[in-house]
């Protein structure tokens, strides 16, 4: 069974996300196949050179580098939403999969979760 | 019943009294339970766990939801459970977490305890369906 994680907070504004991602580690420590999906304000998770440590906090940057490692499938992110943001490919993290279609993306997994 | 009995496992990432979400949960819990569904387990996430503190003291004519909840699991035997990560970074602990870090209090209600994500995972692999209580903004 495969679950996607959609976020769709910014990375430092609140605690919410990080806590998605936790789940999302959690899935992969556990072998359970798991993806993440950005959208919205979420995608600012995926642009490179955060500097997190001027709001006291740590980069999520450095977790997102990390996800295939620990066994994330994919980090998917909203196509729409990184054009309204003004993110061009260049501008996010390697290994991101830009899509279109968001409905079809979620379609393609069993289980679904928003978490906050 | 036109169809099989669901086992749910509900997750509740709302804290009491900033969000509807404990109550929304309550709510649905008690009627998946009198319509002959079972709930395996109830997990609390993030701000959710504040749910499961013991010291929550509103007002006389309000209801007291961390105390509600605690009734209904305990009347139905369903375990509740409150993320070990969410628990700590927000004051929420047990004797074995007062211990462990020194502190000078516990407050987890009963029968809440406190484990990992891994419950969380084990429910998305056992539970027929999982029902997420968010707070909503």
């Amino acid at each position: 069974m495969h679950t996607l994680i959609v976020i769709d907070c910014p990375p430092y504004g609140s605690w919410s996300g990080r806590e998605s991602l936790d789940m999302a580690f959690s899935l992969a420590a556990f072998d359970q196949p798991v993806s993440l999906l950005f959208i919205g304000e979420g995608v600012l998770w995926l642009k490179q050179g955060q500097q997190a440590d001027a709001v006291a906090q740590k980069s999520v940057e450095r977790n997102l580098k990390a996800a295939a490692i620990f066994g994330i499938d994919a980090l998917l992110v909203d196509n729409a939403a990184c054009r309204r943001f003004g993110l061009n490919e260049g501008a996010l993290i390697d290994g991101t999969l830009p899509v279109d279609d968001l409905r079809a993306t979620m379609d393609r997994f069993d289980h679904v979760v928003l978490p906050g | 019943m036109s169809s099989e009995p669901h086992h749910f496992t509900l997750v509740i990432t709302g804290a009491p009294y900033s969000t509807q979400a404990p109550q929304t949960a309550l709510g649905f819990a008690r009627a998946a339970v009198a319509q002959g569904h079972t709930i395996d387990r109830v997990f609390l996430y993030g701000e959710g766990v504040h749910l499961a503190s013991v010291l929550a003291c509103p007002p006389s004519d309000e209801t007291n939801w961390p105390a509600a909840w605690c009734e209904f699991l305990e009347a139905h035997a369903i375990p509740g459970i409150a993320c070990v990560a969410s628990a700590l970074r927000r004051g929420l602990v047990d004797q074995a977490e007062q211990d462990r870090y020194e502190l000078p209090a516990h407050n987890l209600a009963r029968p809440f305890t406190i484990a990992g994500l891994g419950e969380w995972v084990e429910s998305t692999i056992q539970s027929s369906r999982i029902i997420y209580f968010h707070g909503g903004d």
